[in-house]
């Protein structure tokens, strides 16, 4: 298995605070690659640095075979990185569907003049977004919702919206940051499946999470960060029994609760 | 089928509503009796172009721009430079005005992205303020503070558009293409990337778009549409002087926006023409006439922010609604006697 996300030595200093501090990871193909952490570890650090928001102190990040270090986000997307935010980005004002087929816009071709007068390639082109975006919207279960303002929307669905607003490029990769914080548990159910459906298509995730459950159910590989340091990696089984990890991250209490089940 | 049937319904309404403008159009110079009307008219339909695309920077993409006036001015003044200094015709002196809005669209796009809120509202400002002192001071092209004068009319195959009515025709085929044009794009997915530029560029970014270009693109746009909106104003005129193209030329073309509400291409006219009318309709009040329609827009910005036409609209739909529900159960009463 060939890697597809590789960090070497990647450092992110703010003035004083190394947030973070020359983490190695190598993530492979078809995985889902869990980063877990206490708050303030350096998690949503690594994956603006992996996604251009921030410059990257020193360090490479490798991507598909790209070195993305220090590109601009909108050329890492296009090389098929997807994204979605700790704190949800949405477009509040217009339609879910709306919402959705932006993701899609980088993969039409018609420029503004041609929109303007070439009226039968526009609604073509106008007719294959929508058509995408409503297919992932079934995928993700909000078809029926297509037609709401965004704004109107509970914020779980307005959460796993942007996945499908992510899935509209045809990424290899799709980041999410805490895709479960805020969701009530049958969300967060829906939410596992979405992930594991779209996993099963041939996407790969990198997922930062808090939430313990959704984490070992669904990752292949995990690294823990903490105070911008990596401390571990691995599967979830040495991970969830590794002492470090436990005293830092976990806590006894967790330890107790697995032993129980 | 249902829905086939619906969007069927749709574009009958539509060709039903568009005939009926343009035939309000057509026959409205028939309907005005003095000349005057006329040309506050065509007043409207200059406006209505820089409104249109004000509404690309300002109402989609969210961003405030000031400096539509100097938009306005350079076309006007390009054409106009043209027309009588070199006797070029004022139909090359359009393109000139295209190309000064391409030129002046980068050159706003770039500061806008970095700069937000208030700050490129002052720097679009600035920009309109610098081409106002320009064209007051350099005397041997722009004539100073006196201006141009004795622009010619806009002619074809030897007819000249010498007179307000001819020339309402004229700019209501103007106003006709350029409305087609920003429907398409507004409506399109351009304007959607507009749309969604204002709501949260960030996600925009993250889904591959290049937003540097999409804001320039929506400043060129705007530059261009307030560009030829100058340059039919010149020819209109047949002079012009610096002291047109003030700050408050800009705030009323935001005013026009506003009440039209931001992002309608249909609210745009709307908007443009209220405007503009709702002045000369006030001056019975003389000396108020001003205050007076000042605090008319200051009352509708408080209380109708989505637009005085949707504002219209929804009201209507409200009352529709109610009396179909009356209809609907004295109807039922009926059936269960
Ligand atoms: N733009 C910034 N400027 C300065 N410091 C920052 C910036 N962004 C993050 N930090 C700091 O870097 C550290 C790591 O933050 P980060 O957001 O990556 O944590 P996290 O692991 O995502 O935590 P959480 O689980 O709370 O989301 C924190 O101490 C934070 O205060
Ligand atoms: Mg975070």
């Amino acid at each position: 298995m060939g890697s597809l996300l590789k960090l070497t030595d990647t450092t992110k200093q703010f003035q004083g605070l190394r947030a973070v501090d020359a983490i190695n990871l190598d993530m492979k193909e078809n995985t889902i690659h869990a980063l877990i952490g206490p708050n303030g570890a350096g998690k949503t650090t690594t994956v603006n640095m992996i996604t251009g928001v921030h410059s990257v102190t020193s360090g490479t990040i490798e991507f598909d075979g790209h070195d993305i270090t220090g590109m601009p986000t909108y050329k890492i997307a296009r090389l098929g990185i997807g994204r979605t935010f700790q704190n949800i980005k949405v477009f509040p004002t217009m339609t879910l569907l709306e919402n959705v087929m932006v993701g899609g816009h980088q993969c039409t071709k018609l420029g503004a003049l041609r929109t303007i007068f070439d009226i039968r390639g526009a609604k073509r082109e106008e007719e294959m977004l929508k058509e995408k975006a409503e297919n992932i919207l079934k995928k993700l279960g909000l078809y029926e919702l297509r037609n709401e303002l965004m704004q109107n929307l509970p914020y779980g669905r307005q959460k796993i919206s942007e996945i499908g607003r992510a899935m509209m490029t045809d990424p290899k990769l799709i980041l999410l940051d805490e895709p479960a914080a805020g969701l009530n548990p049958s969300e967060r159910g829906e939410l596992i499946k979405v992930i594991k459906a779209a996993y099963g298509e041939g996407l790969s995730f990198f997922l930062i999470e808090h939430n313990m459950d959704v984490i070992m159910s669904i990752s292949d590989y995990i690294t823990v960060l903490s105070f911008g340091k990596l401390i571990a990696e691995g599967t979830p089984q040495e991970i969830q029994n590794n002492p470090e990890v436990i005293a830092s991250y976990l806590g006894e209490k967790y330890k107790q609760k697995m032993a129980e089940e | 089928m249902e829905k086939k049937s619906n969007t069927m319904n749709n574009k009958k309404r539509n060709i039903i509503l568009i005939c009926t403008a343009a035939a309000v159009v057509l026959i409205l110079p028939w309907i005005l009796t003095t000349d005057y009307q006329i040309m506050v008219m065509n007043k409207v339909l200059i406006y209505t172009v820089v409104v249109l695309g004000l509404n690309f920077i300002t109402g989609l993409t969210g961003q405030m721009n000031l400096g539509t006036a100097g938009m306005f001015a350079l076309g006007a003044y390009a054409t106009a430079v043209a027309a009588t200094s070199y006797g070029i015709s004022p139909w090359i002196g359009l393109v000139l005005a295209i190309v000064m809005g391409l030129l002046v669209g980068r050159g706003l796009g770039y500061p806008s992205l970095r700069l937000k809120g208030v700050y490129l509202a002052l720097t679009t400002i600035g920009f309109s303020e610098v081409v106002r002192l320009v064209a007051a001071n350099w005397v041997s092209v722009t004539g100073g503070t006196t201006g141009i004068r004795n622009i010619p009319y806009y002619s074809l195959a030897g007819y000249v558009f010498d007179t307000q009515t001819k020339m309402y025709y004229l700019f209501a085929v103007f106003v006709a293409f350029g409305i087609f044009c920003a429907y398409r794009l507004a409506d399109s997915k351009w304007g959607r990337i507009f749309k969604s530029l204002r709501d949260n560029a960030d996600a925009v970014e993250m889904s591959g778009v290049n937003i540097a270009s999409c804001k320039i693109l929506a400043f060129t746009v705007c530059a261009i549409y307030g560009c030829i909106a100058g340059a039919l104003y010149a020819h209109f005129m047949g002079y012009i002087n610096p002291s047109s193209f003030t700050i408050d030329l800009s705030t009323n073309f935001v005013i026009m926006l506003m009440v039209g509400g931001l992002g309608s291409v249909v609210g745009n006219i709307f908007g443009a023409a209220v405007v503009t009318i709702l002045p000369e309709i006030l001056r019975v009040f003389e000396n108020y006439y001003q205050l007076i329609f000042c605090t008319i827009v200051l009352v509708g910005a408080i209380f109708f922010p989505e637009g005085w036409m949707f504002a219209g609209i929804k009201v209507i739909r409200k009352m529709v609604k109610k009396l179909r529900k009356r209809e609907h159960i004295t109807g039922e009463m009926g059936g269960g006697e």
